[in-house]
């Protein structure tokens, strides 16, 4: 993975934080309350399962993280969610614009991006496909950056998360217990896939749980509002939001963009999903 | 009184193959535009009455006036219930 610049993250441990009280209009995401636009411009992010804030800078890429002991205690679970947010409004500041979604790469070369929430079937389909030999970027966390005149999107090396139910479609057996997460992780080497740090999509897939496989292309309104959806951080911050809004735009632009139900026949024929984007 | 319009400062725009999203930061929602209620909104970009949108309306699109007012002054009144103008009377 390579970094899009120098950041700074400053993390103080103590058990009183050293920022004072915000006023801004708090608007609350799963685990963390966030602060942001004017009149500071400033991003106050904290945590809400123990003390811990961080306060990122208005335009550069600095973050001042304070985290209590309880906080740091719970490191693991810190880093999925409130470190995580914090890192988000950090890198948007250097171009990289954060997107829920699973991203691998196809036989032939095409970049796919399945954005979606965390029970709509992404690392599920991401380990299949990474079974079939198919390259896998990421299975939950992207970055959109602009590369030229294309879009692609960034995935660290990390391990899909499965739960129980998922396992037994996939045949699968005991993978590293992701306990804070109460998943089993497989790294997509393990599955058979490789791992690829950028993919730029060609395909953009919305996906959703059903009784039968299948794609329907989506308007181009529609397919781009859908980018919003999952790329939520769009909203805040007036300074960042237009080049990010544009980012999205230039992705769904680039791309077909399907409605995507996945349903169980896919496990008995992975390679539907090259058979429905012919 | 003349009244001008102008899109709220709060929102952003972009374009893709002839449909619009449009953001509000102020009350973080988005909505989908067609072609015509972007081009409106980008010419609201600064203040202008509802015949001069209708003007633009009917260089940009070849239409009758008298439905470029009519569909204008819809768009308008949708964008006002949902906090996306600002209106100015002079």
């Amino acid at each position: 993975m390579v970094w899009p610049g120098r950041f700074r993250l400053s993390v103080s441990v103590s058990d009183k934080p050293p920022v004072g009280p915000d006023t801004r209009e708090i608007l609350r995401q799963p685990t963390v309350a966030i602060q942001a636009g004017p009149p500071l411009g400033t991003v106050r992010v904290q945590w809400e399962r123990a003390p811990a804030v961080a306060v990122i800078h208005q335009t550069l890429p600095h973050a001042a993280i304070w985290m209590s002991p309880a906080a740091v205690s719970n490191l693991r679970e810190a880093e999925r969610s409130f470190l995580l947010v914090v890192l988000v409004f950090v890198l948007r500041r250097l171009g990289w614009y954060h997107v829920h979604g699973a991203t691998f790469i196809d036989p032939s070369g095409r970049g796919w991006l399945l954005p979606g929430s965390s029970r709509s079937g992404k690392s599920t389909t991401t380990a299949l496909l990474a079974s079939r030999g198919w390259e896998v970027g990421t299975d939950d966390i992207g970055f959109l950056v602009n590369r030229g005149s294309a879009v692609a999107t960034l995935g660290f090396h990390s391990r899909i998360a499965l739960r129980s139910g998922a396992l037994e479609l996939l045949r699968l057996g005991d993978g590293l217990l992701l306990a804070h997460r109460r998943k089993e992780g497989f790294s997509p080497e393990e599955l058979g896939g490789t791992w690829v740090p950028e993919v730029i999509p060609r395909v953009i897939a919305f996906p959703r749980i059903g009784e039968r496989t299948s794609m329907a292309l989506m308007a181009p309104g529609e397919s781009l509002s859908s980018l919003v959806k999952w790329s939520h951080w769009v909203l805040y911050e007036p300074v960042h939001s237009q080049e990010h809004l544009d980012a999205l735009g230039r992705v769904a632009a680039q791309a077909r963009c399907y409605d995507l139900t996945l349903g169980p026949d896919l496990f008995d024929n992975p390679d539907l999903l090259l058979e429905l984007t012919q | 009184m003349t009244v001008k319009f102008r899109r709220h400062p709060d929102l952003r725009l972009t374009a893709l193959a002839g449909e619009g999203v449009v953001l509000h930061l102020g009350a973080r929602r988005y909505f989908t535009v067609t072609e015509t209620g972007l081009t409106i909104l980008e010419a609201l970009a600064s203040p202008k009455t509802l015949d001069e949108l209708a003007d633009a309306i009917v260089e940009e699109y070849d239409v009758d006036r008298a439905k470029a007012i009519e569909s204008t002054k819809a768009f308008l009144d949708q964008c006002r219930a949902s906090g996306l103008l600002v209106e100015e009377a002079q």
